[in-house]
Parts: C-alpha cells; structure tokens; sequence
C-alpha cells in the first residue's frame, strides 16, 4: 500500500539509503511531500521543480538570439543555451518552438542544449513537471495510447512543457491535464483508455 | 503591554473571553494548495485569522548580488491588507513591525528547508494576512509551512507555531486580538515537532524564568493538535482530486 508521506516523517526506523530523504540520529525521514511505499527504492515526489539531467528532451521558446547561439525560455530558473554544434545550421526567429536535448548542465544552472528541432504551429500546454514522467507512462504506453487514440501529434519535454498538432487537439490536450490532476493513483492508463474511448465514441 | 483604566476583564469564572480554557486552541481550518499560478500555496483560518500564502522558486536570485553560490537565499515578505485590522495595522506598503516579521518567519524557514539543494536559486514566501484577529505571525507561518510542503520543495521538517501567554497569574495559549492587546505578557513560538526544536521565540511584557519553561511546555503540547490539521490538510488536498 502506497501511502503520502510528508516533510519529516519516519520512513523507516533504520539509516537507509532512500530516495529524497535524510538521515539522522540513525532514523530515515522524508525529505519532501510524496508516495512512499516500505522496501521501495524512493519517496516518489507528488509536487516539485525540475532538476535538469544531461540527455532530456525538452520544449522550449527561442527568446533570443546572439550570433549563432540561441537563448531558449524553457520555464527554468537558469540561462538555457541552444549552441549548434559544428555540422549545424539553425535558422530560428524569436518566438518559436524548439525541441532540443540537453547537452550539459553547468552549476545546476546554465544548461547547454544541443539537436535542436523546430516544431510548426501547434500549442504549448504546461503540465507540472513532476507529473511529466506519469504524462509519458512506462515505456511510453501512456503518451502513444493518446497519440494512437486523438490522432495528434505530441513531444513531451521533461522540463513540463508539451507540445501538440493536429488531431484531436482539444481532447488530447483535456486527457493529459487529467492524468497530471490523478498521477498518484495507480491503474491511470487503463482510465485514460476508457476515458478517451468514450469520448471519441461520442463524436 | 496592556494597562490603563479601559482594561477589560480577561477572566471571567475561570474561563476567558471567548469561554475557552487555558490550554485550548481556536478553531483551524486549512486549504492545502488553492492557487494555480504559485508554485506552493495555502489558505489558513484560525479562530478570525485568515492568511493567504504563496510559495515561488528555486527561481534565479535577484538583484543577483544577493545569490548565494552555495545555498539557496529565502526571501520573506509577511503583509497586513489594508482591510485586515485596525487602520494603523493595514497602511499599505512595508512598515516597522511587517519588516520584522518578515525577518523572524525567514529565520524558521531558513532553519527546516535544505537550502543547499538549490545553489545560487532564491525562494520566496509571501504571507497575506487578509483578516486579524491576535497571533497572524503564528498563522502565518503554520501556513507558510503549508505552502512550502506543496511547492514539493526539500525540507527537514513541517514546522508549526503558536503563541502562549500570561493573564495574571494563569498562563494560556493561543491569544486573540483582546488578550494579546490587554494581557501582561505573550510570546509567539515555532517550533519544529520532530525534535521540539525552537525556531522562533519572542517576547512581550514579562514573565518569571519558571512560567517561561512552564509556557513553552504548553506551547510543545498544544503541538499534535495543530500538527495534525497541517497533516491532514496536506493529504486531503490529494485525496480530494482521486474522487473526482
């Protein structure tokens, strides 16, 4: 049974290497508000920012551009650099949406981004980025159900924005912002088949 | 502390004025995360009190020259509205007593949230005190407690706070608006329950150093009853949306 533990809460009476915790006088505690199920590897965070890791795929807005490298808005604390690599020509205007990968994260800060993809027309939608991994499912299942489902095309970037064409648009966009509301539930694919399902039956 | 020949009775056949005991809290209501567009936020009613508070960051420190290369900056800022209170309360804009407790309530936060996770990064915490009724500071940081948990930012612990007191010979906690105003002496506290850590202590009027030790001790065991409405607020906030 998964149960919501909070900001220094025992989690186990024994030091422990635990996701997202701390230790001391020899007991574990939680560090943050999240699931945490006994003899699992971490306390799963149910709110919180997006700590960049080298190789995300992101989704972002070029603000900027300053000779050949471009300053990119992807709702980050940082500065984040979109900088062609040596065989690359970017040719992008302010204001449009990119698909990049992160290269490099310097002082947990500035990221370097690189393979820089423009996306055309579309939306962008903003999901909580804790709630991004739940958006993609296990080994994709969840974001290719609604891709399959809503005929629309999708790029989830990690920092928490998502980006979508064509299709369905409106019901997909409806189906994602309801598997971020019920991400700590479990069985969410299978609701979000059925839930999809009716909806397109309908029409 | 309150004195003069307009002094009103603040004990009346062992009971104060609102018939509480001495040891009884008011009455706490807590929303765990009500607004969309703050990172963390929470909604508070205790007794009259009703304090909004909202919770931004990791973001970028500004002005930069205040970022700390090693550890995150919090910023504090606590405010009266101008319908709060009493008008000398509720000018708007900064003022003596709103910049010092915006002081005190960033020093219990700097002590339970783990800074050093966000180098460089600044968090800031912004308490609303939209109606007064006696201990807002209090309020105040039981709901920026809240908030902080909800923004999913690390922290050691979910610290609460309360205020104990002396009228006359009996000590209480919990003042309102009349007691805090006419009693002889009160002092807000926080503290952090997983160790009964003091976080924030200060004092009006006086007291003698055994009823000092003998209020904090109130303050510690009125501690699980406040501990565990911020509890159960946190997790009904998301129990709430599983029904839906």
């Amino acid at each position: 049974m998964r149960n919501i533990v909070l900001p220094g809460e025992i989690i186990a009476q024994v030091p422990q290497r635990i996701e997202n915790s701390y230790i001391e006088n020899g007991k574990t505690y939680s560090k943050i508000m999240g699931m945490y199920e006994p003899n699992t590897r971490g306390v799963i965070p149910l709110e919180g920012s997006w700590s960049p890791n080298n190789e995300d795929t992101v989704v972002g807005v070029i603000t900027e551009q300053r000779n050949k490298v471009f300053i990119v808005d992807l709702m980050f604390f940082g500065r984040c650099l979109l900088i062609p690599g040596k065989f690359d020509e970017y040719v992008f205007t302010p204001g449009e949406i990119v698909e990049a990968r992160i290269k490099e994260v310097e002082n947990r800060k500035t990221i370097v981004l690189g393979d820089g993809k423009l996306l055309e027309g579309g939306r962008i939608i903003k999901v909580k980025p804790k709630k991004v991994l739940r958006v993609i499912g296990k080994k994709n299942t969840m974001i290719d159900q609604i891709k399959a489902l809503t005929k629309t095309d999708i790029v989830v970037g990690l920092n928490g924005l998502i980006w979508l064409r064509g299709g369905d648009i409106d019901l997909a966009e409806e189906a994602i912002f309801k598997v971020e509301r019920e991400a700590h539930t479990s069985g969410l694919t299978e609701i979000i088949k059925q839930y999809l399902e009716n909806k397109t039956k309908r029409e | 502390m309150g004195g003069g020949p307009n002094k009103p009775e603040l004990v009346i056949n062992g009971k104060r004025t609102d018939g509480r005991d001495f040891n009884e809290l008011r009455p706490i209501k807590i929303i765990a995360s009500p607004l969309a567009n703050a990172n963390g936020s929470a909604y508070l009613e205790w007794g009259n009190n009703k304090v909004m508070c909202g919770v931004y960051g990791p973001k970028e420190a500004n002005p930069r020259h205040l970022a700390d290369a090693t550890q995150a900056v919090i910023k504090c800022r606590y405010m009266m509205a101008p319908f709060s209170s009493l008008s000398e309360h509720g000018r708007t804009g900064p003022n003596r007593r709103a910049t010092e407790i915006s002081k005190v309530v960033k020093e219990v936060f700097e002590n339970v949230v783990m800074t050093k996770e966000y180098p460089g990064s600044q968090i800031e915490v912004y308490i609303e005190i939209l109606q007064g009724d006696g201990g807002t500071r209090v309020a105040g940081v039981a709901a920026a407690a809240i908030a902080l948990a909800t923004s999913g930012i690390p922290m050691k612990d979910l610290p609460y706070a309360v205020s104990v007191g002396r009228i006359g010979e009996h000590l209480a906690v919990d003042f309102n608006m009349i007691e805090d105003n006419y009693s002889d002496s009160d002092m807000p506290m926080a503290i952090a329950p997983r160790n009964n850590e003091i976080l924030l202590l200060q004092m009006d009027g006086d007291m003698t150093k055994q009823q000092i030790l003998e209020a904090v001790q109130m303050g510690i065991d009125a501690g699980p009853q406040i501990v565990e409405i911020q509890r159960k607020a946190l997790k009904a906030a998301y129990e709430a949306s599983t029904t839906k």
